[in-house]
């Protein structure tokens, strides 16, 4: 501990503590822009200097380190006069007509601007209107006026990208989002473009950020001290009256989230303190507010679809059900909470249901993942997992900085984002996964016979030496894997709950069950499978339509509308609040369940539902191709989808920035097949014919085409197959 | 010793036609057959660039300096200075000052007042050969470092010798030394700063590109006093010369032994590197080369943490200036108490400036600490050229300020220049007469500030920017009251406000020129004159009707047709058509010079 002296007043500091953390935590108000407390310290702004005794030059208290007896001062005259002057000239260039206006009062009574300032010279029109950092400390450093001739950029407002919009003419430079975009996301898209008064924020040579790789986190929006940068969906409705905290059941890893809501409307999602991916931020308010979404229940009468009241669809249902005794199948989404889960299986229970299933990857050895558990010299090899796009957030805890520096190896056939930024990518051929991880860890001379040359194996080899190692696949994406005992085995699934659902069992893999003949009814819980044949009946609980015919629809809330929990990755239960009351007459999954039970007398208090046996679920095999079909089909799992619906088919900006609901192909092998970039294209197998669009890429090596695996394609697997234009066959 | 032809061939040399000249020479050597009676020396710069391209003839002791020459003069000079030995003198130097011709170079009045102690081996130099340099002692201050002394006796010598740094702080270089030696770290690197950007100085180019085995040799010392085991060179790309000449240097210093493991058998390890900068400006500030370096966008990082605890790649940094580094073999070799001997109390050494603007003998000169800048001006200078008036010295580039006349006897040194409200900087000096107008001139540097701007701190990237626009409004005959009051409170606050050196001295062209020539800004600001006669603006041209000759010349070139009259009558300018290109005022004939400008314009 040492003291330093701040405002005559004695203070006790850290060692390795910044001037302005102590008077932060002192409580002595200093002003910033450029600071955040999540990242580096800069230095830019000039707003937080102070004074030292026996310096002569004041300095920026945020990058000070204390020293011992240092006497500081945070408020002289001079500090007020040098403040007020670095804060004016940012506001020469920043619009500032109604940040020194003095008919605020006439502005608010007339709705209109008596100044007659232009739209783009104001706040009024920003949507950062009233949540903006440069209007608090204009009110803290009392700016009545601006000295100095006023310069607007002129820009484009650049509205090209998915998800949010930059208006960078009313960017201050203080570099927060692309110290956020290098430091804590380690994604490098944003920089400092020119020098001088040119200066500005953007990608290399200026492509938009698709184009530069961003995964559109949307950390830089939320570090953004001014409308500069801005979400997109949430731009107009106001600001949030209140936020709700609960937790993004969009994938396995179940990310603490802040839902922040304005009257019965979610405006948007916002990490709570910690990092989320574009899911979970961008995804959340469009999803729950999304036109398609059907939010009274809807049975068919004859050929029409009519909206009908509860008690008539819980009579439908019941009737059914009963009519179906031992003719029923029941599919699950795991993207229910787990009390809905829970009643599922006791439905199922009480309708003596045997055939029960779920639509995710299952393997019976996930286990829990232990995140404190990583510890030492680590090595991570990562196969076949595009852990940037599907689990970015446990990516970032597994870079953060520690004391040994992680060592991270990518086996993949398909090129990511990811591969750019690990120590070493190894790409074999398709299939041969297995061989290359083989390779690394044979303790005798082997033979090689992938296309990964000798040398990098023995890179590889030399990055293993004396560590830990840890294994991260997702199981759905390759084939059982064998690997020394000392290698940590880590299986990735991108559903939520899966844990759960691996404890209870279920009856049989998603697809044996569509191709079950004896069933009748099919009850769907938040799924929509591509079905084989025509059902008696079928029951669909979901929040949109699916694409097939359906009897009965039953409307249920997202999980921004109800309470509940969810278990992650990690084993934790985590909760789901209720952000807003479910739209419409939507209700919650386990009411409906509950009401459906109850008319069937069936006690759901204090039972158990039993547990059945667990199927491994699909498994990647990879055959030689021949010369009918010489093409490789590589299957993974989809990590961008809620319920029976793919996040690209609800939303535009899903769909640019994953195109998971496209047939991937390398343009090499579209060049030879003649298929240009959006056509629709026909996947032939020996058991599948698939109609896709096409998205044309390098990520994909030649002679092999990519799709993520979602139920309503039916059964895929990795297959040889070829491919050919769709029209060709008109 | 054999007579010699050495020939000026640095980048201004060249430029200047010194090419030519060492084809000229090679090719009479080759066909006369001549090898054995001279030879050809190609040298830096000799640092007189007035007289580019020029051949000093090195013969029976003497060195005779030959200027302005031609290729074809060559011939000439072997013939008659090599082979007979008469000296030509239409070649030689004549001093505008003393109206005389002067034979040897060291009785030049240009030479005869500098102290050339790290120029002076340029012109004996070749700088391709390693022995040359080793020939004048060259390297035996690295093997008397490493036999004779411990790492904490060179720091003290160079304590005791009082050097300061030579890239324009003046920080005492062995103490800057002795803080980082002192941090604790396994690895440690030396750096040293040759990104020279200021406009019209090129002191470390001159060194690098004439000497660089003593820039070189003086990293060794400092390496092996601070504990570095890595050096490397930080050279603007623009610099291809030095780069090239720095790179055969490394290599051959190397082959000798004097880098790479175990140097002179010593337990010492050192290597040194060379980085190209991307050109920007700012990247002569410290911390900015160091990001620089690392690979990333040049910006500055505000200190604390200094380079010495935190520098490259977070290790232990001792950065110096390249003049600071040749400085170094010297001191070690002929010892503290020389060195200190020159110079003033506070201020130790020789400094080499780049005398340049409206001066008659522009060039490189070096003199002891103290001299005044009317010595440098008038005796080596020259004075001003065309009999005009002298009226103020910008020293310390961009960042430093302008001295007036009242000023000139004002000794240099580090901390005299600052209360002028000046900077030593890294030694660029250019020299203004009557003809320039000081708004004018403080909105030119200025100008270059805000561009090279890194653009991190409000106040530099966008104070400055306010401060062109204001001067920009005053020359072209907008200014307002109250602007200048307002240019200084800015310029005040720029000062304090900015985090690095750049933004701290940005504001000191214009704070000087409104303290020692405020009455040129309100000349601007009130009659709307320009005393100068340089803003377009505040000007006319017009024609004497007492000194028209009629000659049509003015009519005839006038681009838009402004100029009428009959021939042998008198013309007239239209002021409404006259564009102000000055055509007419530059090609009137001097018998006549008729066109006149003049201030405030007429309207």
């Amino acid at each position: 501990m040492i003291k330093i002296t701040i405002n005559k007043k004695e203070i006790l500091a850290k060692r390795g503590e910044t001037v302005l953390e102590v008077a932060q935590r002192q409580g002595i108000y200093i002003p910033t822009l450029c600071y955040h407390k999540d990242l580096v310290p800069y230095g830019g702004c000039r707003l937080c200097i102070v004074e030292v005794k026996g310096w002569s030059v004041p300095v920026a208290s945020c990058t000070l380190p204390v020293q011992d007896g240092m006497v500081v001062k945070t408020d002289t005259p001079r500090l007020k006069k040098l403040r007020r002057f670095s804060l004016q000239l940012i506001l020469s260039e920043h619009p500032h007509a109604c940040l020194i206006c003095d008919k605020e009062e006439e502005c608010v009574q007339y709705q209109e601007c008596i100044a007659k300032s232009a739209v783009t010279f104001g706040c009024k029109f920003c949507a950062r209107n009233g949540d903006c950092e440069l209007q608090e400390l204009v009110e803290k450093l009392g700016i009545k006026e601006i000295p100095f001739e006023f310069s607007y950029r002129n820009l484009e407002i650049e509205k090209f990208d998915p998800f949010f919009e930059r208006d960078y003419n009313l960017c201050v430079l203080c570099g927060r989002c692309v110290r956020m975009c290098q430091e804590v996301r380690g994604a490098g898209i944003l920089d400092f473009q020119h020098r001088g008064p040119e200066t500005l924020v953007g990608t290399a040579y200026n492509l938009s950020h698709l184009e530069a790789g961003c995964q559109f986190c949307g950390a830089c929006v939320d570090v953004c001290p001014t409308g500069a940068l801005r979400d997109r969906y949430s731009k107009w409705l106001g600001s949030p009256q209140r936020s709700v905290k609960t937790t993004c059941a969009l994938c396995n890893i179940g990310c603490s989230i802040n839902i922040n809501v304005r009257a019965n409307t979610v405006v948007s999602s916002t990490p709570d303190n910690n990092q989320i991916c574009v899911r979970g931020r961008f995804g959340i308010a469009p999803l729950v507010h999304h036109p398609k979404r059907i939010i009274s229940p809807m049975l068919r009468k004859g050929e029409r679809l009519v909206e009908v009241e509860w008690e008539e669809a819980f009579d439908f249902v019941c009737s059914k059900v009963v009519e179906h005794k031992g003719k029923t199948g029941i599919l699950f989404s795991p993207q229910l909470t787990i009390e809905a889960i829970n009643s599922v299986y006791g439905l199922a229970d009480h309708l003596k249901c045997e055939k029960l299933a779920t639509t995710s990857a299952l393997e019976t050895n996930l286990k829990p993942l232990d995140l404190k558990g990583f510890r030492g010299n680590l090595v991570f090899v990562i196969v076949n997992t595009d852990m940037i796009s599907d689990f970015s957030p446990l990516l970032l805890k597994l870079r953060s900085p520690q004391k040994i520096k992680p060592v991270f190896i990518v086996i993949d056939a398909v090129d990511s984002k990811l591969t750019q930024i690990v120590d070493l990518w190894l790409r074999p051929e398709l299939g041969k996964e297995v061989d290359v991880l083989k390779l690394l860890f044979a303790q005798k001379k082997m033979k090689n016979t992938t296309a990964v040359s000798t040398r990098d194996i023995k890179l590889g080899k030399d990055l293993l030496k004396k560590k830990n190692i840890y294994l991260l696949y997702n199981p759905y994406n390759i084939e059982n894997i064998t690997v020394p005992k000392y290698v940590k085995k880590i299986p990735l699934t991108a559903k939520i709950n899966t844990l759960k659902i691996i404890d209870m069992g279920v009856d049989s893999p998603t697809m044996d069950l569509l191709q079950d003949k004896n069933i009748d009814c099919l009850y769907l819980l938040g799924t929509a499978p591509k079905l084989n044949w025509k059902y008696k009946t079928i029951i669909v609980q979901d929040c949109f339509p699916p694409q097939f015919r359906f009897d009965l629809f039953l409307p249920t809330a997202t999980f921004a509308e109800v309470n509940g929990s969810v278990v992650n990755i990690e084993g934790k239960i985590k909760r789901i609040r209720k952000a807003i009351e479910p739209l419409g007459k939507s209700k919650s999954d386990d009411w409906i369940i509950a009401q459906i039970s109850k008319r069937l007398n069936h006690n759901t208090k204090n039972r158990k539902p039993k547990k059945r046996k667990t199927i491994i679920s699909a498994i990647a095999k990879t055959k030689k191709v021949s010369e009918k079909y010489p093409i490789h089909l590589i299957v993974r799992e989809n990590g961008y989808s809620y319920r029976g619906h793919r996040l690209a088919t609800l939303m535009k900006g899903f769909e640019r920035l994953r195109g998971d609901n496209c047939v991937w192909l390398n343009n090499r092998t579209a060049k030879k097949s003649k298929i240009k970039d959006g056509a629709e294209i026909k996947i032939i197998g020996r058991t599948l014919n698939l109609v896709m669009p096409a998205r044309v890429t390098e990520d994909v090596p030649e002679n092999s085409v990519l799709v993520y695996y979602h139920p309503s394609m039916g059964a895929v697997n990795s297959q040889p197959v070829r491919i050919t234009k769709k029209d060709k066959q008109r | 010793m054999k007579p010699a032809l050495i020939i000026s061939a640095g980048t201004c040399g060249l430029a200047r036609g010194a090419e030519a000249l060492i084809k000229a020479a090679k090719d009479y050597q080759r066909k006369r057959r001549l090898h054995r009676e001279f030879e050809i020396k190609i040298t830096g710069c000799h640092g007189l660039c007035e007289a580019e391209p020029n051949i000093l003839v090195h013969f029976n002791g003497k060195f005779i300096f030959y200027q302005k020459l031609k290729p074809e003069n060559v011939k000439d000079i072997i013939e008659k200075t090599i082979l007979k030995g008469t000296i030509i003198k239409e070649f030689l130097w004549f001093d505008s000052e003393t109206r005389k011709r002067y034979v040897d170079i060291d009785e030049i009045p240009f030479y005869q007042k500098q102290k050339r102690i790290l120029l002076g081996h340029n012109v004996l130099i070749e700088p391709k050969y390693i022995k040359d340099y080793m020939k004048f002692g060259g390297y035996s201050a690295v093997g008397k470092v490493l036999k004779k002394y411990r790492p904490l006796d060179v720091i003290n010598i160079i304590k005791k010798s009082g050097l300061r740094g030579r890239g324009g702080a003046g920080f005492p270089t062995g103490k800057k030394w002795e803080l980082c030696q002192k941090a604790k770290s396994s690895e440690k690197y030396v750096v040293c700063n040759a990104d020279e950007g200021d406009p019209g100085a090129y002191m470390d180019r001159s060194l690098l590109e004439g000497n660089s085995h003593s820039v070189i040799e003086g990293i060794i010392i400092g390496a092996y006093a601070i504990g570095a085991q890595e050096g490397i060179i930080y050279v603007r790309n623009e610099y291809p010369l030095a780069i090239r000449n720095l790179g055969i240097a490394l290599k051959q210093a190397h082959n000798k032994g004097f880098l790479g493991k175990n140097i002179l058998k010593s337990k010492f390890n050192f290597e040194i590197t060379v980085v190209r900068g991307a050109g920007a400006f700012v990247c002569g500030e410290e911390t900015a080369l160091l990001t620089s370096i690392e690979g990333r966008v040049g910006r500055p990082k505000p200190r604390p943490p200094y380079p010495t605890e935190s520098g490259l790649w977070g290790k232990p940094t001792n950065i110096n200036n390249v003049e600071t580094w040749a400085n170094i073999p010297q001191i070690i070799s002929k010892g503290a108490e020389w060195f200190s001997g020159i110079g003033t109390k506070r201020s130790k050494g020789t400094k080499i400036f780049s005398l340049v603007g409206k001066i008659n003998n522009t060039g490189l000169v070096e003199v002891p600490m103290g001299i005044t800048l009317r010595e440098i001006i008038d005796e080596i200078g020259g004075g001003i050229p065309g009999g005009k008036e002298f009226k103020a010295v910008q020293t310390g580039g961009p960042s430093g300020g302008c001295i007036p006349k009242s000023l000139l006897d004002l000794p240099i040194d580090y901390e005299s220049l600052t209360k002028a409200g000046s900077m030593m900087g890294s030694g660029g000096m250019i020299v203004m007469d009557e003809d320039t107008c000081m708004v004018d001139i403080a909105r030119y540097f200025l100008d270059f500030s805000l561009h090279e701007s890194c653009g991190k701190c409000p106040s530099c990237r966008l104070g400055t920017k306010q401060m062109v626009e204001i001067l920009d409004r005053i020359t072209e005959g907008e200014g307002k009251e109250g602007d200048i009051e307002f240019l200084e409170n800015i310029g005040k606050n720029v000062k304090l406000a900015s985090l690095c050196g750049l933004g701290q001295t940005a504001a000191n062209p214009v704070l000087t020129t409104i303290k020692y020539f405020r009455d040129e800004y309100l000349a601007h600001i009130k009659e709307k004159r320009c005393p100068a006669l340089v803003c377009k603006s505040l000007i006319s041209y017009v024609i004497d009707s007492e000194l028209c000759g009629g000659c049509t010349i003015c009519a005839k070139n006038c681009p838009s047709d402004a100029i009428t009259g009959e021939p042998k009558g008198i013309y007239t300018i239209d002021q409404k058509k006259c564009t102000k290109c000055g055509i007419c005022f530059t090609i009137c004939p001097s018998k006549f010079k008729a066109v006149k400008k003049v201030s405030p314009p007429i309207k």
